[in-house]
């Protein structure tokens, strides 16, 4: 009984805990969403992060893509030589890299790379006291740290989409006309066939939406750091983790409207 | 003397060690209170919780009249800009210069230009005998140096009240003689209200007008150095001979 009792307790205390922390980040969004449009605006601070976040990320964002695409584009070739329909692999290749691979593998490797860097940055921040600093001379660490970070991550996000989706499309083009022979002009007349615009606004949306819970979950972990060198690496493990499953989750639930 | 910060019976605890149990402590305006006190005993925490930094679990913190706890966010921001805060471990900005870190506070709240502020920041640090370490980076200081930026840059403002976390731990005599006339003079000349923690009971007697002393989450005494000089308080007399017989426990 005892163990069961336990366990029960855990699992709400745990449940509790989680529904607290979604209210928290929510709550720290829509307050750095407020301040947004509030002054002074740091152009400096935003053109930074926009380099860190989107600049930064553009080489491992395009070997994401071409492999992905590579990958991806061979399988469809055996897949459909099956049934002879190998220049169909064009089209499962657009559909798949512009509606999820692009904006979901892009976002994974930039909360791997710059979220990452922006909790333990902001973590250190925090156990050094450099966060109270900025509170003990009237800033709020809100404005200063996380506006540039979340409106950065924005603005990057759907590029750094855009860039895996067409290096995807092209490893894609690669591994079925250059190295299996499908004919050029099938080929790209099966990929662009199905794609609409309204594929790649729903695309870039997602983007968008992957590029705020990045930014979010990365903040409120360094803001929320404790206990020196340890916590700073906790942190950052956990705001990973975080933004990669909830990327997952809400590429689910935006599609399931969005289809 | 009318009150700058007054604090009512506050209490705070971290988990489930309690830290302060009934504070009360009036910080008299355009003085220097000095607060001492075993290490320990959240001297840090009190300066912390007159700012607004940290919460107390209850217990009433005003200051200059307005109640900190239901203060909205933006007028709290408001109030800090009457702070000016020398962290105990200077708290730089470690992606700053020491020249960046001292302009900080004059480019986020005064109108001032490039030139301005670059001669206000030279200006800052020949005070606190810095001038020349201005392209150094926080990591690249000494221990008594980065305390000295972080004076400067707490200082940057001219704030109406200023708290010092121990300014001269870490300083050499002759750097403590310095730091000590600086704060004796900023207070002087600027007629501001100033609230130092810190060890050193020479310059504790040297700079206070008043002096109050935290053991055990209380004010175990407060009065000028007068009082504390002649006074026969065990707590007063242990701590001031420093000796570890008395009722102050270390163990
Ligand atoms: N953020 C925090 N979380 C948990 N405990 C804390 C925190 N800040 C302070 N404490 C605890 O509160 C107590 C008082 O800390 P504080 O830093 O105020 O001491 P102090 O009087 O300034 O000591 P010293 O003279 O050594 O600087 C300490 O025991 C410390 O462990
Ligand atoms: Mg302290």
């Amino acid at each position: 009984m005892g163990i069961i009792k336990g366990a029960l307790e855990l699992t709400g205390r745990k449940t509790l805990k989680m529904f607290a922390d979604a209210g928290s980040v929510a709550v720290m969004l829509m307050d750095a969403v407020r301040m947004i449009p509030k002054r002074p605006f740091r152009l400096k601070l935003l053109l930074k992060q926009i380099e860190f976040i989107g600049a930064n990320s553009v080489p491992i964002v395009i070997l994401t893509g071409i492999f992905t695409g590579m990958v991806f584009g061979l399988q469809c070739y055996v897949g459909f030589r099956n049934f002879g329909a190998e220049s169909m692999a064009g089209t499962i290749v657009a559909l798949a890299m512009i509606r999820e691979l692009g904006p979901v593998l892009s976002s994974i490797m930039v909360a791997a790379r710059a979220g990452s860097a922006m909790t333990a940055e902001l973590g250190t921040m925090k156990v050094t006291e450099q966060i109270d600093a900025l509170y003990s001379m009237a800033v709020d660490p809100v404005h200063y740290l996380m506006v540039p970070r979340l409106t950065a991550s924005m603005i990057a996000m759907p590029l750094m989409n855009g860039i895996c989706i067409l290096f995807g499309l092209l490893g894609g083009y690669f591994v079925n006309v250059i190295v299996m022979g499908t004919n050029a002009s099938m080929y790209y007349d099966n990929s662009v066939l199905y794609v609409n615009g309204a594929d790649i606004f729903n695309s870039m949306f997602k983007a968008l939406v992957f590029g705020i819970i990045i930014a979010s979950i990365c903040c409120y972990n360094g803001f929320n750091t404790k206990m020196g060198a340890e916590g700073v690496g906790k942190a950052t493990t956990t705001a990973v983790v975080q933004s990669c499953v909830l990327i997952l989750m809400f590429d689910y639930i935006m599609t399931s409207f969005l289809v | 003397m009318p009150n700058m910060i007054e604090m009512t019976d506050v209490h705070k605890s971290f988990g489930r060690q309690k830290v302060h149990s009934g504070i009360n402590l009036n910080v008299v305006k355009g003085a220097i209170t000095v607060i001492i006190g075993p290490s320990g005993t959240g001297k840090s925490v009190l300066l912390k919780e007159m700012m607004g930094l940290v919460l107390p679990d209850s217990g009433k913190i005003t200051v200059d009249g307005v109640d900190i706890e239901t203060a909205t966010k933006s007028r709290l921001l408001e109030l800090r800009k009457k702070f000016g805060m020398l962290f105990q471990n200077a708290a730089l900005f470690d992606s700053m210069t020491v020249s960046e870190n001292v302009a900080f506070p004059l480019k986020e709240h005064t109108a001032m230009t490039e030139r301005e502020i670059k001669s206000a920041v030279a200006d800052r640090l020949r005070m606190v005998g810095l001038s020349g370490a201005d392209d150094k980076y926080p990591s690249e200081l000494s221990g008594g140096m980065k305390k000295r930026v972080g004076l400067a840059r707490a200082l940057a403002l001219e704030p109406e009240i200023m708290l010092y976390d121990e300014p001269t731990t870490g300083l050499d005599p002759i750097m403590t003689d310095v730091v000590d006339d600086l704060i004796f003079d900023t207070q002087k000349k600027l007629d501001i209200t100033s609230v130092v923690i810190s060890h050193d009971i020479r310059s504790v007697l040297k700079i206070a007008d008043y002096i109050g002393m935290i053991y055990n989450g209380k004010i175990v005494r407060y009065g000028t150095p007068e009082d504390f000089r002649t006074t026969d308080d065990p707590y007063v007399r242990q701590f001031f001979s420093g000796s570890k017989d008395g009722p102050i426990k270390v163990y």
